[in-house]
């Protein structure tokens, strides 16, 4: 048994691991725990991954509209994304909570979510909560839509998303969400019961390989410290990337 | 750059899409197995630029990073406001993106013009008026006072002067 993690530092373990050597990995500004997943790959498993950090005063690559078009040309291989509402259609919103003519939130979601999430070969969203506020039937508004005909270009694997419960899939050609795998201390039943639309199947769901040791000690040394060192949301790691 | 429309990959079946009437689906010319979205090109009748260093022909040097340089490229007319104002300013300057006369239509000597923004190596951005301008900008009333603070009837050297504390700073260069 390992030492217990937070949220943060649990999503951005789970979420290092699908980075790949000699991938492009990337997230936009106000990412840290998206930051921290791919520094911890690079610190780890995927040494050889090129990682573009936007909020990063020394990994950001200095792209601007650049990395808009290496996704729209095929060159992004994974693209992290947040949002704070998901539906049963795949439809995500990072827009605005309420009626997008006088809403009650508006949300920083208009500039690449659009474009990103339709381009970039895998996208994993993340979420640090898991209930029917995030997951609901319809979302209030569409930034990007889960599924599109076949004649819009979106060379893509299924959708993940992380929250501290589960992963949870949605395939875009069937329309159909389902349970990755669960998080050690929860089963399908309480996912589901969390969620606002059908999972699918409950049955015969893996548990998530949990947070090692190893990936504990080194996001809380060596990616800490990186972060600290590149100008990486230094005030998020040094507060966030510690024991409780 | 002066097209007439742009195709984007994306916005299919998003809100973003269905609420604005200047993007429509449209089949690639050269694919028709493909259909994408298409953005009618965006014209401004006018473009207010500030930059770190302008001549009187209109070459300037615009701030590093951001597409000043394109959305000047797409505006029938530009004003570039600048820091200082030199003999020449050439493609071959650092600091900054350069843009040619040929895209300018006017050049006005503003030191301290992008506050309460900053100018990277210059000065700062005054976070305090930015919050004054975000909490006035809570009411029509709240905003109302806030131009007659500081816009309605005022010059640029009497705004200067209220943000600056009286105060010049550095950076004051070029004659005009």
């Amino acid at each position: 048994m390992t030492e217990p993690v937070n949220t943060e530092e649990l999503l951005a373990i789970l979420m290092s691991r699908e980075v790949r050597d000699w991938e492009t990995s990337a997230c936009g500004a106000v990412s840290m725990i998206p930051a921290a997943a791919m520094l911890l790959a690079e610190a780890t498993h995927a040494p050889q991954a090129e990682i573009i950090i936007l909020g990063s005063e020394q990994l950001s690559r200095d792209l601007g509209k650049d990395i808009h078009f290496l996704s729209q040309r095929g060159g992004l291989d994974l693209f992290f994304h947040s949002a704070v509402q998901f539906d049963a259609e795949g439809n995500f919103n990072l827009h605005v909570i309420g009626d997008a003519n006088a809403p009650d939130m508006r949300l920083p979601g208009g500039y690449g979510s659009g474009l990103m999430s339709y381009t970039a070969g895998r996208i994993l969203f993340f979420r640090t909560e898991h209930t029917k506020r995030t997951f609901v039937e319809k979302v209030d508004f569409i930034s990007g839509a889960g599924k599109t005909p076949a004649s819009i270009r979106r060379p893509q694997e299924p959708f993940l998303i992380f929250t501290p419960m589960a992963v949870l899939e949605f395939n875009r050609g069937t329309g159909a969400y389902s349970i990755r795998s669960v998080h050690e201390g929860f089963t399908a039943e309480q996912v589901q019961d969390n969620t606002g639309f059908s999972l699918g199947s409950l049955e015969n769901i893996p548990t998530t390989p949990p947070p090692t040791e190893e990936e504990v000690r080194v996001l809380r040394t060596e990616v800490r410290d990186r972060m600290v060192e590149t100008g990486t949301y230094p005030e998020w790691a040094q507060t966030v990337l510690q024991p409780a | 750059m002066g097209v007439p429309y742009i195709p984007v990959r994306g916005l299919a079946g998003t809100d973003v899409f269905r609420r604005r009437d200047d993007m429509i689906m449209a089949t690639n010319p050269f694919d028709s197995d493909e259909q994408h979205v298409v953005a009618l090109a965006q014209n401004p009748d006018v473009a207010i630029l500030h930059g770190l260093r302008a001549d009187r022909d209109g070459n300037a040097l615009l701030r590093k990073h951001g597409e000043d340089v394109m959305i000047a490229q797409a505006s029938r007319r530009v004003i570039v406001t600048a820091e200082e104002i030199v003999d020449r300013v050439t493609a071959d300057d650092e600091g900054g993106q350069f843009i040619s006369a040929i895209n300018v239509t006017a050049v006005v000597h503003a030191p301290n013009g992008a506050h309460p923004t900053a100018v990277p190596g210059l000065y700062d951005r005054d976070d305090a008026h930015i919050r004054e301008y975000i909490e006035a900008s809570q009411s029509d009333e709240a905003f109302r006072a806030y131009l007659e603070k500081y816009v309605i009837g005022k010059t640029e050297d009497e705004y200067q002067a209220m943000v600056r504390g009286g105060a010049l700073v550095a950076g004051d260069g070029g004659g005009d």
